[in-house]
């Protein structure tokens, strides 16, 4: 409101100023103009007077000229009228006659007129031609006349008067004599107004009212010939009809008066004030004209009018000077505070832009031409500021999508004041960076031009954050639909083991005396049980992964080992399907490694596990093992898993390793898991810093490997003696492949093995080495090969080369079934497959050296006869199931439903009263960390050594670890597996028997 | 082969005798020399037909190629080669013939008095022998002028130097180009104001060419030059004359942009487009160049059939001469040829009106073109490259002078003029 009004009012100071302006400028002017109005009329009044007085004195002295002339002919004719005697003396007197006069007048010749108009020239005789203009009132009306004549190709005034005689045998009516223009414009000259050089700028004619002339003052006055006429390229056609009409009436007998004369003042187109002062000669229509400028005529008043107009034009000007001078100071000033206001606002709009992302920019559309941008766009878009002013286009270049950019024909479209917006990607030109702006460009009318204003205001953070938020709700979304789909599947899972605990425990209760049936319900609930402990272990494995929990506990382990533990595992599950199942190893991988074996093993056997699962009966799983790169100190080992089974679509493959996910839901599949398989060996793989992969398709199996690296582990220093016994070797197995790898793997050992591809040649090779007297000292045959099998084979070797020659059976397969016959059949000892010379050197080191003190001695079976355990065990049931299950194994406990009581009754127990303490870790009131830390530290004097073991729900490792900082001795998982409890206590009561450290 | 070769030589050797010309071999024949453009002529083949229809007699005409046609023209004379008559113009390769000795002067021919006066003087020698036939086309060069347009302006012509200095002062006050002077390439303007000095004086021309005098030596040339510098520093030739060359002198003249300028009567049948004004606007007057104080007219240059005094077929000759300077026989040649009579009988030809009203004045005024065709060494590519210094303010009127005197001496010297 404030500034309007300002406006407002400087707008009105600048009218009334301007209208001040104007009306003294009008001031001015009306006084100038009235100031030399005036001295224009006095100046013309003073030019009048002048001339006027000047040229009644010319004409004056003209009409003398016209008069001596007629005087001197008058006085010639007399003189040719008195002059007698002879003709020819008479001649020659008149002749001398005429050339004194003409030398003393200055005429050009004498002539002698006839009334035809011929005549006789005393320069040049006879006339060639008539006279044209000798009027004939000079014959009829012996009046003197004055004519002009072309004599001679020149044009003449002649003079002439009737005078009758004879000149020269011409017979005369006439005398007349001619001048030039030049002669004659002499008498009309008037010295008065001349120039500063002295030349003399007043032109004076003899001229008829229709403006012929007759002579003139002017150089080349033989060019005028009518000067009304030339006059009228010069001046106005009012001043020349003026002129004309004042010459008609003064020579006319009517209207003419003594003394008149004429006077025209008036501008000519040569850029001079022409004076012309007229008046009748007195000679027939003849008049004197004369043109004078006015510069001459009235020299004094124009000195003094050029100075007056000089004096105001310089305080005009002056006065003039100072008001622009004013007004321009007053709007430089405006424009400085205007344009240093501008400035700062640029300035601070360039400081503004450049700290912020936006881009601002303004555009003349007419034009295409862009008059403001922000200098943030080189940083923003990598466009130079002055790149983008010459060709905005430049900026359209830098868009991602040039087809989202508004084409201007359609920005017209956009109602003036309003705006449009869209979202648009741009690149960087440099950096590549992209960025999202909401450009808006809003069409507006500054100072009555069209301008678009552009914002491009940048989006990137937001659509980053949208990004990331989608993805996150995407990842949640997921998450829940898979935590979902999980509980259904648990539910399910779950539900299925419970409801056949639930179901055939209610039918355990009912047919409790069928011992039969008893135990089928019993094994069923059992092994539902097992499958729910299962799905457990998985949740908490997971569980334990995601929250970064798990580590990685390494330690020597042996790969053959480890291979027959899997064998064990897998290979039932596998038989059980009628699947064909299959170890091999590749190369000669190291068998002593340096790693988390559990781990391994569970990465295997969940591999193998799920192979054997989604293969159909009859399938074929196959396991190899080989080695994939090594090093002194390490090697890397390449697990593969290939199966023939149903295999997974490709979009499952991408998916395989998320937890919770199964290709299709395990109700339809009606086969059990929890989907976290693969998630767990997946996590355990890169825990490892291994590398997992899958190829599989739909109905085509898939293959799992697995590369992880392992540390060698150091030779451990077994004597080998016995193989210096050992230095020729046969195989036998269908399978060329394998016994290349055992050649592979005794290589080395000083052992040369053959082999053969089938029993009979085992037999054939074994008997002829017996005929040469060079027997095998070991024979491996494949169990299982077509044609002659395993034992068979045996049985005739012996047959052939007798008991002496060591005969071992390489097998997949539990050879427990077998043991019996194949012994009978000779057969010393069993191996495992894939071969591995460590368990080959173990096989038949009894053979060689006898059995060891330790297989000697009868297997500790970990008896519970007759002990008394203490144990701490908050829950009723669990302790009563303990108390149960130890009664079976026929020994006793005493239960303390907490630590403390545990701790109490350990301490008022004598020296040996306890064998062995079973304690739970959550307890109320004290916990099992606790009471053992107590009672490891109590006063009692079996506070040292009295076995503690941990029994515990809480079954990782950490709590492992945990428990054994407490000063327990072992843990062990609940639910209680009888076996574990077995042997650990036979460990620990063993060494406790024996005195030794636990 | 030596035997063909011999033929063959003498053969090339006579053809090149022949170079440049036709030759038709008839012993009968009166043998007429020029060069080939001229005969060629509608007049002159008319002329020849109409001998040789009207007489029976046989005419041998000797067709040279223009370039040529001095050197063959001075070969044969004084041989058996020789023509019976020769077209020759009266011009300074014309000195190069010894003429006295060659050719059969003819002031005593009847047909002289039928001549104008204009072209008998052309035709007569210092000493005032008549040394051929005029038998051309004429032309007056003078000052054409817009007689409406000076009217228009209440102006008329003049016939002094000075009135016509006052018409263009005048003309130029009222806003008219006075002079149409084409200053680019144009280069016959100068030659008019020299024609007075020496065609009004012959021992002048005569000491001229023998290099006695130079025109540093002749007031009159410094006189010309003068006015021309002044006028071009007045105004009078307007602002644009260094530009304007042949094409620009009809548009200026037919728009009254220029009221004036000197050139040649057939110009206006020839080169002459009408716009606002048209050909009947003109009429002559003489040239003003401050050399002539009443002005002057320059005459055509002609073509004169001059007999060889050495010819056995000379009275032939001259009988053919007579034949043509017959008004009956010279009429039918010339019927409609636009060209300014050369005979005063002539009645056929188209000559101008603008001519025959200037007549009076023509012949008074008029001088046989002298300064392009009798001062040795002139040339007019030499004053007009002079004259151009100087109207540009590069050159004084006396250097002008000494300049144009320069060239001149130069062009003769080169020539082999006598006396330079």
């Amino acid at each position: 409101m404030g500034e309007s009004m300002r406006n407002a009012r400087k707008q009105l100071k600048i009218v009334l100023l301007s209208v001040a302006a104007v009306l003294v400028i009008a001031l001015v002017v009306v006084i100038g103009a009235g100031y030399f109005g005036f001295i224009e009329q006095q100046s013309s009044h003073d030019a009048e007077r002048h001339l006027k007085e000047v040229y009644l004195q010319v004409n004056r002295s003209f009409r003398s000229f016209l008069d001596r002339n007629w005087g001197l002919l008058e006085s010639c004719d007399d003189y040719f009228t008195l002059a007698g005697g002879e003709t020819e003396s008479k001649e020659t007197l008149e002749k001398q006659f005429i050339e004194d006069k003409k030398e003393y007048w200055g005429f050009t010749d004498f002539y002698f007129l006839k009334p035809d108009k011929t005549y006789y020239s005393v320069k040049d005789g006879l006339g060639e031609t008539p006279l044209k203009n000798a009027p004939q009132t000079l014959i009829d009306d012996k009046k003197p006349v004055m004519t002009q004549e072309k004599i001679g190709g020149k044009d003449l005034t002649m003079f002439a008067i009737a005078a009758e005689g004879e000149y020269d045998g011409f017979a005369y009516s006439a005398i007349g004599i001619s001048y030039t223009n030049t002669d004659v414009a002499n008498a009309l000259n008037a010295n008065a107004f001349e120039d500063e050089n002295g030349k003399g700028t007043a032109e004076c004619y003899i001229i008829r009212p229709d403006g012929s002339v007759l002579c003139s003052t002017e150089m080349g006055g033989g060019a005028m010939k009518n000067y009304l006429t030339y006059l009228e390229n010069l001046v106005d056609k009012k001043t020349i009809d003026k002129i004309r009409e004042d010459l008609t009436d003064m020579v006319s007998p009517d209207t003419a008066n003594e003394g008149d004369y004429g006077f025209a003042i008036s501008g000519g187109k040569d850029g001079e004030t022409h004076c012309f002062i007229y008046m009748p000669v007195g000679y027939e229509d003849y008049s004197l004209l004369s043109d004078v400028p006015q510069t001459a005529v009235s020299q004094g008043f124009l000195l003094a009018q050029r100075a007056t107009m000089r004096v105001f034009l310089i305080i005009s000007s002056i006065i003039a000077v100072a008001v622009i001078g004013f007004f321009i100071y007053r709007i430089f000033v405006q424009m400085r505070q205007s344009k240093t206001e501008l400035q700062y606002r640029e300035r601070m709009f360039d400081v503004l832009s450049s700290s912020v992302n936006d881009i601002f920019l303004m555009l003349d559309p007419v034009k295409e031409k862009v008059d403001y941008i922000s200098p943030n766009i080189e940083r923003l878009i990598g466009i130079k500021v002055k790149t983008a002013r010459e060709n905005i286009r430049a900026m359209a270049a830098c868009a991602v999508d040039r087809n989202i950019i508004v084409p201007n024909s359609e920005l017209k479209e956009i109602p003036l004041g309003e705006s449009r917006s869209w979202e648009c990607q741009y690149m960087h030109q440099a950096t590549g960076e992209r960025r999202w702006y909401l450009v808006t460009i809003y069409r507006t009318e500054i100072g009555g031009v069209e301008k678009y204003i552009v914002v491009m205001s940048d989006r990137t953070l937001d659509k980053e954050l949208n990004r990331r938020l989608q993805e996150a709700l995407d990842a949640a979304k997921s998450a829940n639909e898979a935590k979902s789909n999980f509980l259904s599947n648990m539910s399910h899972d779950i539900r299925t083991p419970m409801n056949a605990i639930v179901g055939f425990s209610a039918l355990l209760e009912r047919n409790a005396a069928d011992a039969e049936l008893v135990r089928e319900y019993t094994r069923k609930i059992m092994a539902s049980s097992h499958h729910l402990l299962s799905l457990i272990n998985d949740v908490l494995d997971m569980s334990k992964i995601e929250s970064g929990k798990t580590s990685l506990h390494v330690e020597r382990f042996s790969l053959p080992d480890l291979l027959e533990e899997i064998n064990i595992i897998i290979m039932p599950q596998a038989k059980a399907k009628g699947q064909e199942f299959t170890i091999k190893t590749q190369g000669n991988p190291p068998e002593e490694l340096m790693g988390d074996r559990l781990r391994v093993n569970q990465i295997l056997i969940n591999l193998l596990s799920n192979a054997v699962k989604y293969t159909p009966e009859g399938g074929k799983i196959a396991f190899t093992v080989g080695q994939q790169d090594s090093s002194d100190q390490f090697v890397t080992l390449r697990f593969k898993v290939k199966d023939n089974g149903i295999g997974m679509s490709e979009e499952f493959v991408q998916e395989i390793f998320q937890p919770f996910s199964r290709e299709k839901n395990s109700v339809v599949n009606k086969i059990q898991g929890t989907g976290l398989g693969m998630a767990i060996t997946k996590n355990l793989v890169d825990l490892m810093g291994g590398v997992i992969n899958v190829e599989s398709a739909p109905g085509m199996g898939s293959t799992f490997t697995v590369d992880l690296t392992f540390a060698r582990a150091e030779d451990d220093a077994e004597d080998k003696w016995f193989t210096k016994r050992i230095t020729r070797m046969l195989v036998a197995d269908d399978e060329e492949e394998i016994c290349l790898n055992v050649r592979e793997m005794m290589r080395g050992t000083g052992i040369d093995v053959s082999y053969v591809t089938d029993g009979a040649a085992a037999v054939d090779a074994a008997a002829k080495a017996h005929a040469h007297n060079s027997d095998f000292h070991v024979i491996l045959l494949d169990w299982k090969m077509p044609g002659l099998d395993g034992v068979e084979t045996a049985r005739r070797i012996r047959e052939r080369v007798g008991k002496e020659v060591p005969i071992l059976v390489l097998t997949s397969y539990d050879w427990s079934e077998i043991e019996e016959e194949a012994r009978a059949a000779g057969i010393d000892a069993f191996m495992p497959k894939p071969f591995f010379s460590s368990t080959f050197f173990q096989t038949i080191k009894p053979l060689f050296c006898g059995p060891s003190e330790e297989e000697k001695a009868p297997p500790a079976e970990g008896s519970m006869e007759g002990k008394l355990f203490l144990v701490a065990e908050d829950n009723e049931l669990n302790s009563e199931i303990l108390t149960e299950m130890l009664a079976i194994e026929g020994a006793k406990c005493e239960v303390a439903p907490n630590g403390k009581a545990a701790l109490e009754l350990f301490e008022r127990s004598e020296s040996g009263y306890y064998d062995m303490i079973l304690m739970d870790v959550q307890m109320p009131v004290m916990n099992g960390y606790e009471a053992t830390r107590a009672i490891r530290a109590s006063a009692h004097p079996d506070a040292q050594t009295i076995p503690i073991v941990a029994m515990t729900a809480n079954t990782f490792a950490e709590d492992v670890k945990s428990a054994l900082d407490a000063g327990m001795n072992a843990h062990l998982a609940k639910p209680i597996d009888m076996d574990a409890v077995r042997k650990t206590v036979a460990q620990f009561l063993d060494k406790t028997e024996k005195g030794e450290d636990l | 082969m030596k035997k063909l070769c011999l033929p063959l030589a003498a053969t090339l050797v006579a053809l090149s005798l022949c170079a440049g010309c036709v030759v038709q071999d008839d012993p009968a024949a009166l043998k007429v020399m020029g060069k080939k453009t001229d005969l060629e002529k509608p007049y002159m083949t008319e002329i020849f037909d109409h001998y040789r229809e009207t007489t029976g007699n046989a005419l041998e005409l000797i067709e040279v190629e223009d370039a040529s046609f001095e050197t063959e023209a001075l070969r044969r004379m004084g041989t058996d080669k020789a023509p019976d008559i020769l077209l020759h113009f009266h011009n300074a390769d014309l000195m190069r013939f010894d003429v006295e000795e060659n050719f059969v002067f003819l002031n005593d021919e009847e047909w002289v008095s039928d001549l104008t006066e204009s072209a008998r003087a052309y035709c007569t020698d210092a000493d005032g022998n008549l040394l051929g036939l005029p038998f051309w086309e004429s032309s007056v060069s003078g000052c054409y002028y817009n007689k409406t347009l000076l009217e228009e302006k209440g102006l008329g012509a003049v016939a002094t130097q000075e009135d016509f200095d006052g018409l263009c002062d005048t003309l130029l006050k009222l806003g008219v180009t006075p002079i149409l002077w084409a200053g680019d390439g144009c280069s016959w303007m100068p030659q008019f104001g020299l024609d007075p000095i020496f065609a009004d004086d012959a021992d002048l021309l005569e000491s001229l060419n023998r290099n006695e005098v130079g025109y540093a030596d002749i007031p009159a040339v410094a006189d010309m030059v003068g006015w021309i510098s002044s006028a071009a520093q007045k105004g009078w030739f307007g602002t644009d004359y260094r530009k304007t060359g042949w094409d620009g002198i009809s548009p200026a003249l037919a728009s009254g942009s220029a009221a004036m300028t000197f050139i040649w009567d057939t110009w206006f049948y020839t080169d002459f487009t009408a716009g606002k004004y048209t050909m009947d606007d003109f009429e002559l007057m003489p040239i003003f160049m401050n050399t002539a104080k009443e002005g002057t007219y320059e005459g055509g240059n002609l073509n004169m059939m001059m007999v060889n005094a050495h010819s056995e077929r000379r009275e032939e000759a001259l009988e053919f001469l007579r034949f043509c300077a017959t008004p009956e026989n010279y009429n039918v040649a010339f019927r409609d040829i636009s060209t300014v009579s050369v005979f005063q009988g002539q009645t056929t030809n188209i000559q101008s009106q603008m001519v025959t009203d200037a007549m009076e004045s023509i012949r008074r005024l008029e001088r046989v073109s002298t300064a392009s065709t009798k001062i040795l060494g002139y040339s007019a590519e030499d004053t007009v490259d002079a004259l151009s210094r100087l109207m540009q303010g590069r050159l004084g009127t006396k250097e002008c002078v000494e300049e144009l005197d320069r060239a001149r001496r130069e062009r003769a010297k080169n020539a082999g003029a006598e006396g330079f």
